[in-house]
């Protein structure tokens, strides 16, 4: 009998197994600092047909496995620990596109912007854009229901998702939905989208395709206070202008940038600029830019300036978007988060941010998209210091738990994986979490996908007991 | 309350039929039930903040009522569903019924961001959030929704909003009905560089209807600021000729139907707007007076048949011939038979299994048991 590495290597040949630790270790984390975990063995499938081969031998192997596509998750979630990794990146075709019917059918490893460029010569993208989208692959933003800027107006991962073809954990084949996007029966291609890997594999994933917006004009507005930019978010909202984006910068993230070599002409002396991008039909549009440009003045704005040309748009984007790579100048290390907070909130929890960084001597960089709510406090420092470690780890508690208070949630598109899963206790009630492990097991009886993330084992568990305690109790009770 | 009528229905082992406001009464497969558990009574907003438009409200609030609380702030929930609003928000989100704004705003699958429900199995269990976007643990909330009440009772419902547009005006363009034709509008209509906020094709009953005349119109609703609506005016001036007409044609086209007593889904691609456009006006003819309207830019057409139709059984037969998909949302219970039944597939079946493990939720709605 052969190893099971062996096994693998004759499925997808000898060079896509490896199982040497110097091997793996690439493999040991994805884009979130502070966690790793080296897989026992990492597989990378060129086919469809080697995949569930794959993932058949898996089964027939009884041995868990961690789905992954290009490693740049926030949450831990594609971390194999001591177990097997099974890299998708490999499956990058696009399949088929539909320009008038507007989808595509693609294979889980195409990058999300290679997507975007193949459609763009007929005047199409695919919206979701997660900042790393230059790098993270369809089927990851399948598996984390990946947001981005441009969600505000267009919608998240799971918005976009009509169809998919899984690789069950089992090792079957399914097809969910359907590409006209009518739901028949249950809405399973919902269930499957933001299920983290551990409801299976993508094997093909059809997705919306949007038309290119006729017209784009990116705004600035610079704030001398985090309440005043945080108010002007919430007028803009509330007047029913839709933005295409909606995003803040605090001082912090703003002087990070202008520091880095992505700088973005921001205003340094600024308390907080808002980057605001209204797109569609031409007709009308810079009488939205005059209402914003109001609404943003009234709230306080020292200017509003709108860039004039694609490459000012150009820049006053990759300043936001590099953010993160920007706050590696500051400290090696950094913690990422994404709650979110209902919209009104948000002068309130900036200000709470701000309270528990100061009692904590940490340093917050906020740089998040306002229009929906979702927060990104980053909080940059040095794992090898002890005590600032500690510190930080305090202040991100807190700054959650005041999010979970204000009633909003602890990821709006990162996902739960390893590193939230502390918080979901907090967020949902064990009959809700006993659900979520329920549907789980209708698409992974053996929990062999993705062990571990997502939905604390725990409080399944505890649950289960409790409740199978309960029953043998009552069953006592009614013998007696 | 209703978790408490739950518990006793799995107690006393009696099968129930879940219904909101009982204004569709004849929608989805027979259940085979012992009572009826009405969520009429469950009804009122619980907690509205304009400025975050997002609203939680029990599951039997009709949607008129949601309808006046946000139209006071100049927001709008849109979900428009088929029927008006006399339904409950909670009917809606559990048959995810569209209705003419689909197609630029989104599904109910799109809307909804949160719901309470107490399962099959007797649990309370609060899916989702009150925030725009989440994605903590897996989406019971999409499962939910759509689900017909076979997995549990939805008692609470959380929803986007949006804020009215500035402004909207109505056209009816007059577009024969040709197969051709039709296919040809689907695909000119997804090319527009804006996104008409709806788009109906009616048939010339409906159309008389609504008294627009005797033969069959293109409604469009085109919304923004006044100078985007103008210039969307102007790109639809030469798909045929037009009227301006008022934007209530909406609400009296959604209540058109409001006692039918058979009505379908018929879908294909967008592309295929004529060709299903076609069949389903085929298999319509079935009968004598029915209406036939569809959103070509969704690939979508309802065939409603008429409240005198007694007998709206014969669509059925017709409908069977057709390539796509064919829902049937209302029909007489004595027709059902002649439906194909559907057998559900292992994975929902293995779901209605946890969540419904005793069969006393809606028995049958979803196919074969």
């Amino acid at each position: 009998m052969l190893s099971l590495p062996d096994r693998l290597r004759v499925i997808v040949g000898p060079r896509r197994v490896l199982a040497r630790n110097s091997e793996l270790l690439a493999y040991g984390s994805d884009a979130l600092p502070g966690y790793h975990k080296t897989p026992q063995i990492a597989v990378f499938p060129g086919t469809r047909d080697e995949t569930i081969a794959v993932v058949r031998e898996l089964a027939a192997s009884n041995v868990p496995f961690v789905p992954r596509g290009a490693g740049t998750g926030l949450s831990g979630g594609a971390l194999a620990d001591g177990i097997v990794l099974l890299g998708l990146n490999r499956l990058r075709r696009i399949i088929s596109v539909d320009t008038v019917n507007q989808y595509a059918v693609v294979e889980p490893g195409v990058v999300n912007t290679s997507l975007t460029r193949a459609v763009e010569p007929h005047g199409l993208h695919y919206a979701p854009d997660p900042s790393s989208q230059a790098a993270c692959t369809i089927g990851g933003n399948v598996a984390e229901n990946a947001g981005g800027p441009h969600c505000l107006k267009y919608g998240v991962t799971m918005n976009h998702v009509v169809a998919l073809t899984v690789a069950l954990p089992s090792g079957d084949v399914v097809t969910l939905g359907n590409a006209t996007g009518e739901q028949q029966g249950y809405d399973l291609v919902g269930a499957f989208v933001g299920s983290e890997g551990c409801f299976g594999v993508a094997l093909d994933v059809t997705v919306k395709l949007v038309r290119n917006p006729q017209a784009v004009r990116t705004m600035l507005a610079d704030f001398t206070s985090i309440d005043s930019a945080a108010r002007a978010v919430s007028s803009i909202v509330a007047r029913g202008i839709l933005p295409a984006a909606l995003e803040m910068m605090d001082s912090a993230t703003i002087r990070a940038v202008e520091a880095s070599i992505y700088a973005a002409g921001y205003p340094v002396d600024a308390a907080a600029v808002l980057l605001i991008e209204l797109d569609g039909f031409e007709a009308g549009l810079d009488d939205d830019v005059a209402t914003v440009t109001a609404l943003c003045t009234r709230a306080g704005a020292r200017s509003v300036r709108v860039a004039s040309d694609p490459q000012e748009r150009a820049r006053l984007w990759q300043g936001r978007k590099k953010a993160f790579g920007a706050m590696g100048r500051v400290a090696p290390h950094l913690v990422v988060q994404d709650a979110v907070v209902p919209r009104t909130k948000l002068p309130a929890i900036m200000a709470q941010i701000a309270e528990i960084a100061s009692r904590h001597r940490v340093n917050v960089c906020n740089v998040f998209h306002a229009g929906d709510g979702n927060l990104h406090p980053n909080i940059p420092y040095n794992a090898d210091d002890g005590d600032e470690a500690s510190r930080v780890h305090l202040a991100m508690q807190e700054i959650m738990d005041a999010c979970i208070a204000a009633g909003g949630s602890i990821t709006g598109e990162h996902g739960v994986g390893l590193d939230k899963l502390r918080y979901m206790d907090k967020m949902f009630t064990p009959p809700t979490l006993r659900a979520m492990c329920d549907l789980r097991d209708v698409f992974d009886p053996t929990r062999r996908a993705n062990p571990g993330k997502t939905v604390p084992v725990h409080s399944c568990r505890e649950w289960h007991m409790a409740s199978s305690a309960r029953a043998q109790n009552l069953a006592a009770t009614e013998t007696r | 309350m209703i978790a408490e009528k739950i518990h006793w229905a799995l107690v006393a082992g009696r099968r129930l039929k879940i219904q909101g406001a009982g204004s569709w009464s004849n929608a989805g497969r027979p259940v085979a039930s012992d009572e009826t558990l009405s969520l009429a009574d469950h009804r009122g907003i619980v907690e509205y903040v304009a400025g975050d438009l997002t609203l939680t409200a029990r599951s039997g609030t009709r949607l008129s009522d949601i309808a006046s609380a946000t139209g006071a702030e100049g927001q709008w929930l849109p979900l428009d569903p088929w029927g008006g609003d006399d339904g409950s928000i909670g009917a809606t989100i559990s048959t995810a019924t569209a209705g003419p704004y689909a197609h630029a705003i989104g599904l109910p699958r799109d809307i909804v961001i949160g719901v309470e429900f107490v399962s099959g199995a007797g649990d309370t269990i609060r899916a989702g959030g009150r925030v725009v976007k989440n994605v903590a643990g897996f989406d019971l909330t999409r499962l939910v929704t759509g689900s017909w009440g076979s997995l549990g009772v939805i008692t609470e419902v959380t929803v986007r909003l949006r804020g009215r547009p500035e402004l909207s005006r109505t056209l009816a363009i007059l577009v024969p009905p040709t197969r051709v034709g039709l296919n040809d509008l689907a695909v000119r209509l997804r090319s527009l560089p804006f996104l008409p906020l709806g788009s109906e094709m009616l048939n010339d009953q409906l159309a008389s209807h609504l008294k627009l005349g005797a033969q069959p119109v293109l409604l469009v609703r085109l919304a923004g600021n006044e100078r985007s609506v103008n210039a969307q005016v102007d790109a639809m001036r030469d798909l045929g000729d037009w009227a301006d007409v008022s934007n209530e044609l909406w609400d009296a086209l959604r209540t058109a139907d409001h006692a039918s007593t058979g009505s379908w889904r018929w879908s294909q691609l967008p592309s295929q707007f004529g060709d299903t456009w076609t069949a389903a006006d085929g298999a319509a003819r079935a009968l004598e007076t029915f209406f036939l309207h569809g959103n070509p830019a969704r690939g979508v057409v309802r065939v409603v048949a008429h409240p005198s139709e007694a007998d709206a059984s014969r669509v059925v037969r017709a409908a069977t011939a057709f390539k796509g998909t064919v829902a049937v949302e209302r029909l007489a219970a004595d027709a059902w038979p002649l439906v194909s039944p559907i057998t559900p597939d292992p994975l929902s079946r293995a779901i209605r299994d946890k969540f419904d493990p005793s069969r006393i939720l809606n028995s049958g709605i979803m196919g074969a048991e």
